[in-house]
């Protein structure tokens, strides 16, 4: 049975799947409309360029069959465009000179006459245009409007998770509940709701029942009929019969839309955030353009890698949703100065003031999703909590660079303060009020070395976390990019093979996460999860062409998906057998060990293709992601061949 | 429970329509940055020619402020594209040394002024002689834009309202199916099967356990 709910998010989807399909056929007649006539524009403008040339030649006395180097001039024209397939000069129906062969008459051109002062027409430049470079074109922008239908779709889905999990329409959730489960021939009791009037006279009955079976129970008992009592257990396990409806962990579901706003206010900034800071960067300044755009974008990663260790304990200290709402109000400070200073060393200050709020709303959430679920229910809650980040990443850099190509980067800032402000009022309505911890203190090294001696901690941190991030960094943000732009590729379809990885991480993790728990298999998907992506890397030997680059890519995301939501999970688990149950010090040791990831990779992976080149980068860092997780597979048996050991010492 | 529902449905509704304006809008800006980027190419070729000349010139020695025939090719380049309002050629510090335009040579020009398109000038050790701009007429991105705005609106609105209006369909044909099954519940008798089939056998369990006592009883 499909409750209302449930019902309404499903049709959502499929009515927004039409809606958006609709849109892209109006975009696709759209730009059939518009573009197509201007390269046609482009192409007049190449024909009435060269025309120009012919005339001048002629008006000097030099007839147009005696022309020299015109088939060089037009081979040199069709390789600066594309589309050209076809230029030549005719006179009448003679073909004067010629380059490129247009395979159809029938396809578009455009004829420029040439035409001397005296108002003759001495010969015609006739250029014939591609359809399929044509039709290229207006695919690769029909492939951005469809991404940016799948980015409508995935903020209907948050937007739709945000009004389901509110706390108003918890009313629906009881009534469905109830229905539910007496759809499946369960017969279990139900917590009173808001709405009692309504589900009362379900209660009533089912409370009836739940009484008659106490009753006769009792009675079997006090007869000591163990056959009666047998087949009364088996109908009550079989029905429900007398249970009480278990609610499942809402923990995460309920920082979801939050965390959600919060990380798409800073992806709004990725894309224009390197031209942004190259207008800021005066030539005054004492260090080159290229260190000028950089140091904000390491400033950030830096401040977020530092902030995670002090941040984990003040975050258990001043509770959860206190240090979600300071994070958020500290990054909205952070964004608003950033869209008003000037300055390049203010902008940096509030770069950084922007990544400790960062720093704090993610260690708080996390913090949130660790401390409300149980250890068999970690992975897929940490799932729901990557899943939020990756669909922000997602969605937020096409938005963003919208919202600055349209109304300048102080707005695309602004907006992003609004978005952290918004998040801050709805982890206040949304999360439950912050329980402080006493015991909270800060971490001594104690504590850290207590944390990296927790059992398979080290070889989970250093073998699987660690390179995740380098590899990660290190293929999607430089590598891959890189080579594509050298390969002549534009930014946009650079981009777009950028994509693969989160898509295929929002699919993925949950799916993955939910049978990392189902199995009780953490340690397994973490390392089968490490080997896939490093694997993945060794499919440059075939080659480098885009398509090549695309699935090494998604193996990549498939891998990271395989192994993100257990890794955390398993850390997680790791924080209980730290003495004194501090889990801060564990997750924000790993927090620490991980972004240091994302700030290496990048550093090695130009060290790497300036000495080795491409193919050999690519290789030598999915090898060493390979040799992290076969070390931590290996420390698994170590440790497993200690414990039965001891076991054996033990025994007399 | 009514005006929960209300609340729910009209929210879904308004996600989805504005999910839609959404889409459509983003769509109108990838269709506008392709326009652009579609029209700039146009007068690229043009900025390309010219700076090769001047680079080719540079090569044989003539310094860029000396290459006096620069000023009658930015002429004919401008006149060959009616959509070309003047051509600049600047040396590296922005100074218009050739235009097209002869009221403009002398002046400061930036590097990239709005509605044009600009091409760097190197030399042989690629160091940077100067600049070539192309400045066009903005009614040629304005048409495409007025262009491209109403042929999505004509799609956008409609598809936009028929969005919402079967969100809200759908919400009240469940909210309804919720009710009925919401009544029925009320009444053991029209429970769904597999509830009446799990009372049938809690019944007969009872029944079971309750008359075997019985009998037990009377058999004492």
């Amino acid at each position: 049975m499909i409750g209302l709910r449930g019902g309404i998010s499903a049709a959502i989807i499929v009515i927004l799947c039409v809606a958006l399909g609709m849109i892209g056929w109006g975009a696709q007649r759209a730009a059939v409309r518009t573009i197509v006539p201007t390269i046609l524009a482009k192409a007049e403008s190449v024909g009435r360029s060269a025309a120009a040339l012919v005339e001048t030649a002629v008006e000097a006395g030099i007839p147009p069959e005696k022309l020299a180097g015109v088939p060089a001039y037009f081979d040199d024209l069709r390789l600066q465009n594309a589309e050209l397939a076809d230029i030549r000069l005719v006179r009448g129906n003679e073909v004067l000179f010629r380059s490129g062969s247009a395979q159809d008459v029938n396809w578009p051109q455009v004829r420029v006459p040439v035409t001397l002062d005296t108002g003759a027409t001495v010969a015609d430049v006739v250029i014939y245009i591609d359809p399929s470079s044509i039709n290229a074109q207006v695919a690769a922008v029909l492939i951005d409007v469809a991404f940016i239908g799948v980015v409508a779709l995935l903020i209907a889905l948050e937007l739709v998770a945000l009004v389901v999990g509110a706390r108003a329409v918890s009313v629906l959730a009881g009534v469905e509940a109830r229905i539910r489960d007496l759809a499946r021939g369960r017969l279990v009791r139900h917590d009173v709701i808001a709405a009692d009037r309504l589900v009362a006279p379900i209660d009533r009955q089912l409370d009836a029942l739940a009484t008659r079976h106490a009753f006769a129970r009792a009675e079997a008992q006090r007869q000591g009929d163990a056959h009666a009592l047998e087949a009364l257990d088996a109908v009550a396990s079989k029905t429900g019969l007398g249970a009480v409806h278990i609610v499942g962990n809402q923990a995460a579901a309920v920082v979801r839309p939050a965390l959600f706003l919060f990380m798409l206010a800073e992806e709004l900034t990725r894309p224009f955030l390197p031209r942004y800071v190259q207008m800021l960067a005066s030539p005054s300044l004492p260090f080159g353009p290229d260190i000028a755009i950089s140091l904000p974008i390491v400033a950030f990663m830096a401040a977020v890698a530092l902030c995670q260790l002090p941040f984990a304990a003040l975050s258990e200290r001043i509770g959860r949703r206190n240090g979600f709402m300071a994070g958020a109000a500290l990054a909205a400070c952070g964004y608003v100065l950033s869209a008003l200073t000037g300055n390049y060393f203010l902008f940096l200050a509030a770069r950084a003031l922007s990544a400790v709020g960062y720093a704090l709303v993610f260690v708080s959430a996390q913090g949130h999703v660790v401390d409300r679920s149980a250890p068999h229910e970690r992975a897929e809650g940490l799932a729901v909590f990557v899943r939020a980040i990756m669909v922000a990443a997602l969605c937020g850099p096409p938005i963003g660079g919208v919202i600055s190509d349209r109304l300048g980067g102080e707005v695309a800032f602004l907006f992003s303060a609004g978005l952290a402000g918004l998040a801050m009022v709805l982890a206040a309505l949304s999360l439950p009020a912050s329980e402080r911890r006493v015991g909270a203190i800060g971490l001594a090294p104690s504590d850290l070395k207590a944390a990296i001696l927790a059992p398979r901690l080290a070889a989970l941190l250093f073998g699987c976390a660690f390179p995740a991030k380098f590899i990660l960094a290190a293929f999607c943000f430089y590598l891959i990019p890189v080579e594509l732009q050298r390969e002549g590729f534009s930014s946009a379809a650079v981009g777009r093979l950028q994509m693969i990885y989160p898509v295929i991480m929002v699919l993925a993790v949950p799916l993955f996460a939910a049978l990392a728990d189902r199995f009780s298999a953490r340690s397994g998907f973490v390392a089968a999860g490490g080997l896939l992506a490093g694997a993945g890397a060794l499919l440059v030997a075939f080659g480098t062409s885009p398509v090549t680059l695309a699935a090494v890519l998604a193996v990549l995301g498939i891998g990271q998906a395989m192994s993100i939501a257990p890794q955390s999970a398993l850390v997680a688990d790791s924080a209980r057998h730290v003495p004194g149950g501090r889990s801060a010090a564990v997750l924000g040791l790993f927090r620490l060990v991980e972004r240091s990831g994302n700030a290496v990779g990048p550093a090695a992976a130009g060290l790497l293709l300036g000495s080795v080149g491409f193919v050999t980068s690519m290789m030598t860092v999915g090898g060493l992601v390979i040799f992290g997780a076969a070390a931590f597979i290996l420390s698994g048996r170590a440790a497993s061949r200690r414990t039965s050991v001891s076991n054996e010492a033990s025994v007399p | 429970m009514t005006r929960t529902t209300v609340v729910l449905i009209s929210l879904f509704a308004m996600i989805a329509a504005a999910c839609v304006a959404f889409g459509a809008y983003f769509a109108y800006a990838t269709l506008l940055t392709a326009n652009r980027t579609a029209v700039e190419a146009r007068f690229a070729i043009t900025a390309q020619r010219i700076s090769s000349t001047g680079e080719l010139a540079s090569s044989l020695g003539i310094a860029l402020a000396a290459q006096q025939t620069l000023t009658e090719l930015v002429r004919r380049e401008a006149r060959i594209d009616p959509a070309v309002r003047a051509i600049d050629v600047t040396d590296e510090r922005g100074r218009v040394l050739f235009s097209s335009d002869p009221a403009r040579v002398g002046r400061d020009e930036m590097a990239r002024p709005p509605d044009s398109v600009s091409r760097v000038m190197e030399n042989d050790l690629e160091a940077r002689i100067g600049r070539v701009i192309v400045h066009y007429d903005p009614v040629i991105l304005a048409q495409g834009a007025k262009a491209l705005a109403d042929d999505l609106r004509a799609i956008a609105i409609p598809t936009l309202a028929a969005a919402a209006v079967a969100t809200i369909a759908v919400g009240l044909l469940l909210a309804a199916a919720l009710r009925r099954s919401l009544r029925r519940a009320a009444d053991p008798n029209q429970w769904p099967e597999a509830a009446r089939a799990a009372l049938a056998s809690v019944d007969a369990a009872h029944a079971a356990a309750l008359t075997g006592h019985a009998s037990a009883n009377r058999g004492f």
